[in-house]
């Protein structure tokens, strides 16, 4: 949260664009995409991530919250050069609009499943989850998932990784129009080519990946960037 | 609060009641029909949109205002099913569904015969309900033929009188004539398919569809876009009961169709005869139909709950219930599956119509000898995306990642990268059997957005036969996959015992009215101006879709009521 970071994170974006030594830059718009610095390999602490500027988010969140759905969503799809992940595509900023809208009934599932995660990062770790290497932090989701974190009443741990990975899923592929899937970068991860409204009998017939057309969206028609062979 | 008289009211403007509307309006009979949602157009389908129509379900029930509870037995606690898979609006599932169009085996509507002829009686198990049809394929057929005419169905014969037809399905039973429209075009899933199962000796062919292969009756062929199965169609050209048999329903001039409204009751007088329906408006109005004749075609939950709930003196266990047999058979497809995914090649599966794409019939029904299997009938196998549509958030949701990959993470994320566009799944859509305490009744703990209380569904579909099956079946699909030329071929995991697709059941029909609740014409054995009309009357189910099964039984019972009941009303059966 501190002007350190947001100081540091500019400064890896610039040298990595100023190097142009990380692939996909080109294919990843955006300040994010290039500062993948945290990876579990390394036991490098992880980056907090400051909303302002940085992660889209101010319809539901508060701060402290942006900044662990931020992190704990990408490590459930870390970004790698050339493979988009949960910050590139504004996972946080789908799952903050979807709070305040069409999911406004989960508003008390997400606080009280962050405060009992951050309850149990305490307790294991003397720390939040946002301070947490990444291999940490892919323990507590593993201890999540298996249902082993201590703690949770409601949601459950299970329940509320299961809601967590279905909504960071929808913010990864969802069409853009609904905050995440920033610049088809779920689409452009997997490629799928979006809205199309027809394939001909040669598309259908290709045995290889589909690379006629621009990706669709729902608004920005045809105004992604250029797919990937 | 509104009385107005009718000659016939028809509940649920879906795959039945539109066709219903539709033939009885031209027979000069006056129709209002109810509709829970509302009326959509084709202009409404233009967001090729996932998320809002796969992923949150908008065409189909809110799981939370319209709630179904299940549990596996009558000693279990029944929840709310997270995810209604039917129609919410005027035209009902066939809006949103996959529009496969299977006629029925020969030997579908009598498989309790079959079975005790071919295997002896103690084939059947103990517990099973199993009943034969109280008609035949070859009494339905004329019906089957309108249907695939009127409505535009895209597929090959493959029994025409008799005579096999190459290229269409050997298994089934004899046809008229061709169908209307050709064969959709099969994608690469298609092609992989037809090739490995061709190579184990099996029969592929291209499921017959309700999709337009080419321009017909004014309506434009299908585009291939692939925002099929949960969407509405973005063209018209789905062979939906809204763009088909409402439009007719309008035009007869003799047809009401009053939306966003809830039938809470089926009124009846001390005489025995039904008189009308109460429902509540749009506006949240108590209003009244008196109608000669009530025509009940909601999908199957909602059967047994009106006919539950519109109790009196005279039926104290529900109209049309003497029998003591509303509620009970529950059935539903259970959907094995096994994931395949190629590394030398794309499949794209995200391209075309999604849903059973390309199909065999080799292990369904009867179709193979059962001896030694220790089960009886089969099911249907075809190749299809993970789930209902072929999208990514789809296969994130639903496509269980190969043993020893996570289900998020790096490896997860390199695992959706490479294989999203090259993987397909191949499913056996399984032939279920009727058991009697595989039930609906009234929860008595949930109630819905109008208060009334929520179907509840006992239902566990881990029996015996049905677990062998399963089994025996997920071999077969994992043998397909190899020779299908698959890199990796893992299974899906099977589900905890809950009905997948395609619920039938709770008002079966039968020829003896002490063990089913209607005849072969949905006519209620006990109120002959009372019919239900849809898969809710099925006796046993087949491992085929329903649905235009449930559109012939329309055609044929629309037939009976418009030619003998209108002139002499009474028992048509």
């Amino acid at each position: 949260m501190s002007t350190h970071d947001a100081t540091r994170r500019a400064f890896l974006v610039r040298a990595a664009a100023g190097a142009g030594a990380v692939a996909g830059a080109g294919l990843v718009p955006g300040a994010l995409t290039q500062a993948h610095e945290q990876r579990p390999e390394t036991g490098a602490p992880a980056t907090i991530q400051p909303h302002s500027n940085v992660v889209e988010h101010g319809a539901f969140f508060n701060d402290e919250n942006a900044a662990t759905i931020a992190a704990f969503t990408e490590r459930l799809m870390p970004g790698a050069p050339d493979k988009p992940g949960a910050r590139d595509a504004g996972v946080l900023n789908y799952i903050d609009l979807a709070l305040a809208g069409a999911y406004a009934d989960l508003q008390d599932f997400y606080r009280r499943g962050l405060a009992q995660l951050d309850a149990y990062c305490r307790k294991t770790y003397h720390e939040p989850f946002v301070r947490l290497n990444a291999a940490r932090q892919d323990e507590v989701i593993t201890a999540l998932e298996q249902g082993k974190a201590t703690g949770f009443t409601w949601p459950t741990a299970q329940v509320f990784f299961d809601t967590v990975r279905t909504h960071t899923m929808e913010g990864m592929f969802a069409d853009p129009i609904y905050g995440g899937n920033k610049d088809f970068a779920g689409w452009r991860l997997v490629g799928f080519p979006g809205a199309q409204a027809m394939f001909t009998p040669a598309d259908l017939q290709n045995r290889q990946a589909f690379t006629r057309a621009p990706m669709i969206g729902l608004q920005a028609q045809g105004k992604g960037p250029a797919r990937k062979a | 609060m509104a009385t107005e008289k009718t000659d016939v009211v028809i509940v649920g403007m879906g795959a039945a009641g539109g066709i219903l509307a539709a033939e009885l309006g031209k027979a000069g009979m006056k129709v209002i029909g109810l509709e829970r949602g509302p009326r959509l157009a084709t202009a409404d389908f233009s967001a090729l949109d996932e998320l809002r129509y796969f992923q949150r379900q908008d065409l189909r029930p809110n799981a939370k205002r319209q709630p179904v509870t299940w549990r596996p037995n009558a000693k279990a606690r029944a929840n709310p099913l997270p995810i209604l898979n039917y129609g919410n609006q005027a035209g009902g599932g066939t809006v949103h569904y996959g529009a496969i169009s299977w006629r029925f085996h020969e030997d579908d509507f009598r498989s309790r015969s079959q079975t005790i002829e071919r295997y002896g009686a103690s084939a059947i198990p103990k517990d099973c309900s199993l009943i034969d049809w109280p008609l035949t394929y070859a009494d339905l057929e004329p019906f089957y033929d309108r249907a695939e005419y009127e409505l535009g169905v895209s597929g090959r014969a493959g029994n025409l009188q008799g005579r096999k037809i190459e290229g269409g399905n050997p298994f089934e039973a004899p046809r008229r004539r061709e169908y209307p429209l050709p064969p959709l075009m099969a994608d690469q899933s298609g092609v992989i398919f037809a090739a490995g199962a061709r190579k184990l000796g099996y029969h592929p062919f291209s499921s017959p569809r309700a999709i337009l292969s080419q321009t017909y009756q004014g309506r434009p062929g299908c585009t291939y876009c692939g925002f099929c199965q949960a969407f509405g169609c973005h063209i018209g050209a789905k062979s939906s009961i809204l763009v088909t048999k409402l439009p007719e329903a309008d035009a007869t001039g003799n047809f009401k169709l009053l939306t966003g409204t809830m039938c809470y009751r089926v009124k009846s007088d001390n005489s025995g005869r039904v008189t009308g329906v109460s429902y509540w408006g749009s506006d949240g109005s108590d209003n009244t139909i008196e109608a000669e004749l009530v025509i009940l075609a909601p999908f199957i939950y909602d059967n047994t709950r009106l006919l539950l709930l519109s109790k009196t003196a005279k039926f104290p266990n529900g109209l049309a219930n003497s029998s003591g047999q509303v509620g009970k058979h529950l059935m539903a497809h259970i959907g094995a599956r096994v994931f395949a995914a190629f590394d030398d090649r794309f499949v794209n599966i995200y391209m075309g119509p999604n849903a059973q794409k390309h199909s065999l019939d080799d292990c369904n029904a009867d179709n193979f000898d059962h001896s030694g299997l220790g089960f009886i009938r089969g099911a249907q196998i075809s190749i299809t995306p993970a789930d209902l549509e072929g999208g990514p958030i789809g296969a994130a949701m639903s496509m269980n990642p190969p043993p020893g990959v996570p289900r998020w993470g790096a490896a997860y994320r390199d695992f959706l990268s490479k294989y999203f566009a090259r993987y397909a799944a191949i499913i056996a859509q399984t032939d279920n059997l009727p058991y009697a305490d595989q039930t609906i009744d009234l929860d008595p703990n949930v109630r819905d957005q109008w208060g009334l209380p929520a179907p509840r569904l006992t239902y566990d579909w881990r029996r015996p036969n049905e677990l062998a099956r399963v089994e025996f079946l997920l071999g077969k699909l994992e043998e397909l996959g190899r020779a299908m030329g698959a890199t990796h071929v893992w299974r899906s995991p099977l589900g905890a015992g809950a009905p997948g697709a395609h619920h039938e059941g709770g008002t079966r029909m039968g020829s003896d009215p002490k063990t089913s609740v209607v005849n072969r014409y949905g006519q209620s054995w006990d109120i002959p101006n009372l019919f239900i009309i849809g898969s809710s009357t099925y006796p046993s189910m087949s491992g085929f879709n329903p649905t235009l099964t449930i559109q012939a039984l329309a055609y044929m019972s629309a037939d009976a009521i418009a030619n003998r009941y209108k002139n002499k009303p009474g028992p048509l059966a």
